[in-house]
């Protein structure tokens, strides 16, 4: 009763489940059909939600369920594995005039992303591209919010580690 | 990486969070208080917030290749076609038990007695149908709420839109559908239904197309009895539900052997097709079989199903006496 229409629900929050899958995830099929799943899961337990759930966060914690689930099948992980030891991130096209150490940096970030254990990739990027509340990242992931905030601190630890060895933007360069 | 003092690891996560604009309260003023004093720990900071800058430049970068758009197009095309196919549905507590409604787009698809509070999960007719269920809190109640006031006695209609999704069969619809048009208060036999669809010689056929009746109550299978007016059955093995549903509408019910049977010299009688009800004492009335006629527990029922006093036996003047 009163709760707005399921196509209000989509418009609202589509596009960003379906960007957070596809950046943690990492073939865009994966995220294509994670994203369908989570609307389709969330469509038939719509009408159950209680009336003041947060369905942005609910819908986070749905997607981020199916994308671990995801990876718990063996094969699956195999795939992934396959695809970020070898060729990387298949949808990483070539930049024009990407000699700015800014972009290498920027490069290097995300490979660091691609490879950090799952809670610790899909907690920071709720946190840092999604903005989540902790609160809210420690319930996808079925933790603590403390945990939550320990996955973002490790993400940047290992972040900040591999730019210092590939000798990356100190804090004047990259202004 | 060179070895740290132990107070700029312990100071580590809180300092991160700082330049990451995440700090926990009261971590910030320890934070400044530590790099005031620890250059490398200042330098450490500084790089931290490059990183979040970074950061910051992912978040507002396009994802490449974002199909977002064609995505949402066929998950909506899959979002109709589930609508289609699922149903609402909620387990209620009635006074006959838990009872499970179930409803589509196009109307009420199922009524359930279940034995468990399990859930909806309990459904076996959900289940071997293999129908979608949706979870669901309020699209059933006003369902519910006329059942209750029909089980009180203050209903004596429900008039909801019917899906026969349920039915296993062109003949089971039709049962349904002509059981349905049975008046509140009447009481009709399995062969007399058989009759009325054409098929005289399918009571039993009949008799089990309502055994499996996926709407009981608002399909009142409740009100068709055995050729000796014998209850007979009633979803499984809930005849007491049949008899408490026949006694709500008035219909008088004794035990005559070892059978609960209707007490048909009791209740007025519409023979066939006539217009007119009649005292059961009325002409042949007596030696007519039951699947000729239908029964009534009180003249309002029987009037209220559109017929008129009998001009010969009178029963408007000579009522059947309690």
């Amino acid at each position: 009763m009163g709760r707005e229409p399921f196509e209000a629900v989509m418009t609202a929050h589509h596009a960003e489940i379906y960007r957070y899958l596809r950046r943690v995830t990492f073939r865009s099929a994966d995220a294509e059909d994670l994203s369908q799943e989570t609307f389709l899961r969330a469509f038939r337990a719509y009408r159950g939600l209680p009336p003041d759930a947060n369905v942005r966060a609910w819908l986070f914690a749905i997607a981020t369920n199916l994308f671990r689930n995801s990876l718990r099948s063996a094969k699956r992980r195999r795939a992934a594995h396959d695809t970020v030891k070898g060729k990387g991130r298949e949808d990483e096209g070539a930049e024009p005039e990407n000699a700015a150490r800014f972009n290498e940096a920027r490069v290097t970030v995300e490979a660091v992303i691609d490879r950090l254990p799952v809670k610790q990739r899909a907690a920071f990027i709720m946190r840092k591209v999604h903005e989540l509340p902790y609160e809210e990242i420690a319930k996808s992931l079925e933790c603590s919010p403390d945990s939550a905030r320990a996955h973002v601190f490790q993400a940047f630890r290992k972040i900040r580690i591999s730019l210092d060895a590939a000798q990356l933007p100190s804090a004047e360069g990259s202004a | 990486m060179t070895a740290k003092h132990s107070s700029c690891r312990a100071i580590e996560p809180d300092l991160v969070a700082t330049a990451t604009g995440d700090a926990a309260p009261g971590a910030e003023v320890r934070v400044q208080e530590h790099v005031a004093t620890c250059p490398p720990c200042r330098d450490e900071m500084e790089r931290y917030r490059s990183i979040d800058r970074l950061v910051g430049e992912m978040r507002r970068a396009p994802v490449l290749g974002d199909r977002a758009d064609m995505v949402r197009g066929d998950l909506e095309y899959r979002l109709a076609e589930l609508r289609r196919k699922a149903v609402s549905a909620r387990v209620w507590q009635s006074p006959l038990g838990p009872m499970l409604i179930a409803k589509s787009e196009q109307g009420v698809v199922l009524v359930e007695y279940l034995d468990s509070e399990r859930g909806v999960a309990a459904s076996r007719a959900l289940r071997r149908a293999g129908i979608e269920v949706l979870a669901d809190e309020t699209e059933t109640e006003a369902f519910y709420q006329q059942i209750l006031e029909y089980l009180a006695g203050e209903r004596t209609r429900l008039a909801w839109p019917l899906d026969f999704r349920l039915a296993g069969s062109d003949f089971q619809r039709e049962v349904l559908q002509v059981t349905a048009a049975l008046p509140y208060g009447a009481v009709t036999s399995y062969a007399r239904l058989a009759r009325e669809i054409g098929r005289p010689t399918a009571t039993r056929a009949v008799a089990q197309a309502l055994r499996h009746n996926p709407l009981p109550i608002v399909v009142p299978c409740h009100r068709v009895v055995g050729g000796t007016g014998a209850l007979v059955g009633y979803a499984g093995n809930k005849l007491g539900l049949k008899e408490r549903l026949l006694s709500l509408e008035g219909v008088p019910i004794a035990q005559v052997r070892k059978e609960r049977q209707i007490v048909r010299d009791h209740m007025y009688v519409r023979a066939d097709h006539d217009t007119a009800y009649c005292l059961p004492t009325c002409g042949a009335l007596p030696t007519l079989p039951l699947w000729r006629l239908t029964l009534f527990g009180s003249r309002d029922r029987a009037e209220s199903a559109g017929l008129g006093p009998c001009s010969d036996c009178r029963p408007d003047l000579h009522p059947i006496s309690a």
